[in-house]
């Protein structure tokens, strides 16, 4: 892997500057069932396509970001801070409500 | 056959050749220029007798003067071979050079006193005994070693030593190897051009003179491309075949408007692009690998530049391609463009008669040359029936080509017949030059995802969709003619630089590259008629197409008999362009035979995938030092340690004392008296804010409302999952102002961890420093230590103002300190932080102080045995990935009566669930030391293993921490741990094995 990212505070960067932080997931509530508590902390997606990931700059200015990513040829479509609006991956809610 | 070389030329191409140190210096910068002006003459050694060179000749151009014609023997049937194409693409000429081996000395300079050696040959290059292997090839066909070599399996390791001695490359000679040093480089430019020929010289000035920075990377050692050694290509045009010829008019008729006179005059051009200021040049560098995010990777000498640019153009030109007949590798069959290098770059001259093949235009211009040079040329056998050129008296062959060479160790003659097969003629010669067309070095457009469909009218893959950010010009893109790679260059040039500043041409993307099929007029070369121009029309065995692996045409048709008509797969199984050249010199023969075998067209076959790395690599390359990556960091009192003649190792990136004087000595001193350890390594973190009792709630399992200022707290760390990560200290120093350490491993991490959480909590007001930099830090402990450091502060240290687990602000040494009444090694002690740049004074002050006391520093290595003794765990040593703190012998640490924190609902399914295995503490019977992770057995079945161990002198017995069956965790169990295959038993143990009650701890 050898793309870069566009940290929102850095500029662009070679993607081993950064760490990789999974598509972001909702915590479930702690009155969740056992199946969802376990999709939470065992499953992950796998999408052949664009998906929202945190990215943290950790060599640099340690921010955690959202990325938007294409898993397939890795290009970066786009980088922002996170406003504190949920961001959910389609795929795992849906995974969620099967396992429920 | 070829033996288990192959599977590793197939999984990994570059293996064979590392192992010494400079292994391809064809591209070292060191090197002198072939074209420098020749002055005075040198004299190295080939193996074992002197040859004497023209100064800034080649190796293989003194060689051929001095009429040493076999320079290396075959990889398996060992048969001669000489000079092909003096361009560092065969694999004809490697020799061992100096001790190194696999040296393409035909684009090494000679040097004075250089020992050269020719390699996979007994007992010489001249007389090879091993030739014994030409004659038995009916026993070896394709693929023989997967059918016959495995049965009996106890025969393969015979079998496979064997084939190691008699087929392969150079030997590594590991003695050698140990001069130079591999480096790394990291440049970024905005435009990178690969290849300095034409189109790629053209480019790059183009860009450059656009306002951008060009980097342009050419592997041979001198600017020019093919018009180095071809003089005449400019004035008489194109190297390809004649039949579909782009011409400037085409590129012009791309809408390029530029002077196409640049084609005329290279050196001129040569000479603005290397005093342009925006252009960078690497010479003898090539570039290997083409990766995402245009990142390339590139071989200068011993060197490893890793280039990023913003735009790429690939020019990386063509290289010529042999032609397969029989005996097509006897010295003396070269290859035309092989011929023009001998002849115009190291001076040589070829005596006696040659015969030119050809089917295009450098091969009248070739004999030209050589007549010139005063070769006499008996004729030139041309495939075509009504070719263009004008002979010049040379006796021309329409309509034919060649069969077969003659010849046993030199050509001596040639079999010539027309394309039918028949009638054949012999004609006498020294000399056949092959001028049959050009494979385009586009595997770095594949590499990088362009996408390529071969083009029948112009006899090569062209790019129908090229990456982002990709360009390609000149021979890639079948512009052959000069004028109009001067002008696809320009073009390409010009179009990176404006995507590169943002003014894109107004023509927009899909215009800026030439349509992929620009010679709509042009006459298609039939199937039938296209495969003459690789294959010559006869039955014969040795018609070789890679020389490499010495495959054969034969061999490609029993591989696709056999079942093997994927490219692919007919790739893996004959092993043809798995050798050295990488099929620089087979690919397009080889396509085109199983493409004619399968019955279907070229562009149906498809091509092999291109990978990295494009040329072989020494693998000290890819494995050089890069200093400035590797971190060293070294504590404020790292000087005084060394000094102190500490043995210092490696924590992460940190240097930490092990051992001063002896763990003995340092162990009584902190049990006895008073001891001093340099903790600056831990991970420090300053909390300030309203919520941070909120978020320390939430991260920690621990209840943290309780915490009054002014005191410190032990705590771990856990995810979601339950899983113990860290453990660490959180002092509450003021009422939203919490001081917090972690361990030294894992400060990174936890870093990285809270801002994690920080991150989805905006509304939260945290605000966190990281200062593990910024404070120095040592642990003063033993029952001394209150006196050692009365004398350093005016703060009340007696044990009612300042009891265990206090946390208070004040001078040490005149110095502001945060001070930790905690004990990891269970001893009265003092956790000392204090600005880093004061670090070494309050080091020294407290040991001034503790002198009359007989303090020493303790190093690691005792910390170890002490904190072993109080059971206290190390995160990540005595805990895994499958750890949590209730099995982890830390339940008082969970509050699950607490409203939320991270790993609380798997802690509570944990605690519901029971304990499975737990960490005890234990003592072993007998004074022996078991390795860590040695197993503990329970009914002679694996039951846990062992974390930690050591001998305690509080004990006078070996001690440790290991994981057991939740049921053998009872204090007074006997479990057996297996030392060197022996069954030791140990006791389960509660309490710590010193100090139980805490009191000195506390006192």
């Amino acid at each position: 892997m050898s793309f870069q990212i566009d940290c929102p505070n850095c500029g662009c960067r070679p993607v081993w500057e950064y760490h990789y932080g999974g598509t972001p997931r909702q915590r479930p509530e702690s009155s969740a069932t056992e199946r969802q508590w376990a999709e939470y902390l065992y499953n992950r997606p796998n999408i052949a396509g664009e998906q929202t990931e945190w990215w943290y700059h950790r060599s640099a200015c340690k921010l955690w970001f959202l990325v938007r990513r294409d898993t397939r040829t890795n290009q970066v479509l786009e980088t922002k801070r996170f406003d504190g609006t949920a961001v959910t991956s389609e795929k795992s809610e849906k995974a969620v409500q099967s396992a429920e | 056959m070829l033996f288990i070389l192959h599977f590793a030329l197939f999984t990994l191409h570059f293996a064979l050749f590392d192992g010494s140190r400079e292994r391809f210096p064809t591209m070292s910068p060191q090197q002198s220029d072939s074209e420098i002006p020749h002055s005075g003459t040198i004299e190295f050694e080939f193996d074992g007798h002197r040859v004497r060179a023209e100064s800034g000749q080649s190796v293989a151009g003194a060689l051929h003067v001095a009429g040493e014609h076999i320079v290396s023997r075959s990889f398996k049937y060992h048969r001669p071979r000489g000079l092909l194409c003096m361009s560092g693409r065969c694999p004809n000429c490697l020799c061992t050079v100096d001790g190194t081996p696999n040296v393409r000395i035909c684009t090494q300079a000679a040097k004075p006193g250089m020992v050269v050696k020719s390699q996979n040959a007994w007992p010489s290059v001249k007389f090879d005994l091993l030739r014994i292997f030409d004659k038995l090839h009916r026993f070896m066909p394709v693929g023989f070693y997967y059918k016959r070599m495995y049965k009996p399996r106890w025969m393969w390791p015979v079998w496979e030593k064997f084939i190691r001695r008699i087929a392969g490359l150079g030997t590594i000679n590991r003695e050698h190897g140990a001069e130079g040093v591999y480096d790394k480089q990291n440049l970024f430019t905005d435009v990178a051009v690969i290849g300095g020929g034409i189109a790629g010289l053209n480019a790059a000035l183009a860009a450059a003179e656009a306002g951008v920075t060009v980097t342009l990377i050419d592997e041979q050692p001198a600017l020019g491309g093919h018009l180095r050694h071809d003089p005449d290509l400019a004035c008489h045009g194109s190297v390809s075949r004649a039949k579909t010829e782009h011409t400037a008019d085409t590129a012009v008729a791309l809408g390029v408007n530029v002077s196409p006179s640049d084609a005329q005059d290279i050196n001129d051009l040569i000479r603005r692009v290397t005093e342009h200021p925006a252009i960078t040049v690497i010479s003898s560098a090539g570039v290997f690998g083409c990766y995402e995010g245009n990142f390339l990777g590139i071989q200068q000498g011993k060197r490893m530049i890793r280039l990023r640019a913003a735009q790429v153009i690939v020019a990386s030109g063509c290289w010529e391609r042999p032609l397969v007949f029989e005996n097509n590798d006897l010295p003396g069959v070269m290859l035309a463009s092989g011929v023009q290098r001998l002849l115009h770059l190291d001076h040589c001259q070829f005596p006696g008669e040659a015969v030119v093949v050809t089917d295009n235009a450098q091969g009248y211009r070739v004999a030209k040359q050589l007549k010139a040079a005063g070769t006499r040329i008996t004729a030139i056998v041309d495939v075509r029936d009504n070719p263009p050129e004008m002979a010049d008296g040379i006796r021309v062959f329409r309509g034919h080509t060649i069969i077969s060479a003659n010849g046993s160790r030199h050509v001596s003659g040639a079999v010539i017949a027309p394309l039918a097969g028949h009638p054949r003629q012999s004609l006498s010669c020294r000399w056949i030059v092959q001028a049959v067309g050009f494979t385009p070095a586009n595997s770095l457009l594949y590499q990088n995802g362009c996408k390529l469909r071969y083009d029948e009218s112009v006899d090569q893959a062209v790019v129908v969709q090229h990456a982002p950010a990709m360009y390609s010009a000149g021979a890639v893109n079948a512009l052959h003619n000069p004028r109009a790679a001067a002008l696809d260059g320009q073009r390409a040039g010009a179009a990176a630089a404006s995507e590169v500043s943002g003014t894109a041409l107004a023509a927009g993307r899909d215009e800026r590259q030439p349509h992929s099929s620009p010679a709509a007029s042009a006459v298609p070369l039939s199937q039938s008629s296209l495969s003459c121009h690789y294959v010559s029309p006869s039955g014969a065995k040795k018609k070789f197409v890679c020389l490499c692996e010495d495959v054969t045409e034969k061999d490609i048709c029993d591989a696709i008999d056999e079942g093997y008509s994927n490219i692919e797969t007919l790739k893996r199984y004959s092993t043809v362009s798995m050798g050295p050249c990488q099929g620089k010199m087979c690919q397009s023969a080889s396509i085109a035979i199983c493409a004619r075998h399968n019955g279907q067209s070229i562009a149906e076959t498809g091509v092999t995938t291109a990978r990295p790395p494009e040329q072989p690599l020494p693998l000290g390359v890819l494995a050089g030092r890069a200093l400035h990556f590797s971190l060293v960091r070294r504590t404020p009192m790292h000087a005084w340690h060394e000094k102190a003649g500490a043995k210092m190792g490696d924590a992460g990136n940190w240097k930490r004392p092990q051992v001063y004087s002896s763990i003995t000595q340092e162990y009584e001193a902190v049990r006895q008296r008073a001891g001093l350890i340099d903790v600056s390594t831990l991970g420090k973190i300053e909390l300030r804010g309203a919520d941070v009792v909120k978020f320390l709630e939430f991260i920690y399992p621990n209840r943290f409302a309780n915490l009054k200022a002014g005191r410190v707290r032990y705590g771990v760390i856990c995810d979601d999952a339950g899983i113990l990560l860290d453990d660490g200290t959180i002092a509450r120093l003021g009422e939203d102002r919490f001081f917090l350490t972690t361990t030294t491993g894992n400060a990174d991490a936890i870093d990285s961890w809270f801002r994690w959480w920080l991150a989805g909590r905006p509304e939260w007001d945290v605000r966190m420093t990281n200062v593990s930099g910024s404070y120095a830090a040592m642990n003063l402990a033993g029952p001394r230590s209150r006196e050692v450091l009365k004398k350093l502060t005016d703060a009340d240290l007696s044990s009612d103002a300042m009891p265990y687990l206090v946390a208070s602000e004040c001078k040490i040494a005149g110095v502001s300190a945060i001070v930790l009444r905690i004990g990891f090694v269970g001893e009265l002690g003092y956790e000392i932080h204090v600005p880093s740049q004061f670090g070494l004074h309050v080091w020294e002050a407290i040991l001034e102080a503790g002198r009359e006391f007989s303090i020493a520093p303790f190093g690691l290595e005792a910390q170890r045995v002490l904190r072993l003794e109080k059971k206290h765990l190390l995160p990540g040593i005595d805990t895994d990935a499958l750890s949590n703190p209730l099995e982890a012998d830390l339940p008082w640490i969970v509050k699950l009566d607490k409203e939320d924190f991270i790993g609380k609902e798997s802690l509570a399914r944990a605690q519901q669930r029971g304990d499975r295995n737990k960490l005890v503490g234990f003592r072993l019977s007998e004074s022996v030391l078991p390795d860590l992770a040695s197993l503990v057995l329970c009914d002679g079945k694996l039951g846990g293993r062992i974390t930690s161990c050591g001998y305690s002198p509080a004990i006078g017995g070996t001690i440790g921490l290991a994981w057991v069956p939740a049921n053998l965790a009872r204090n007074g169990q006997t479990i057996q741990i297996q030392v060197n295959g022996r069954l030791i038993p140990a006791v389960v143990q509660d309490e710590p094995f010193y100090d139980p009650s805490g009191s000195k701890l506390k006192s």
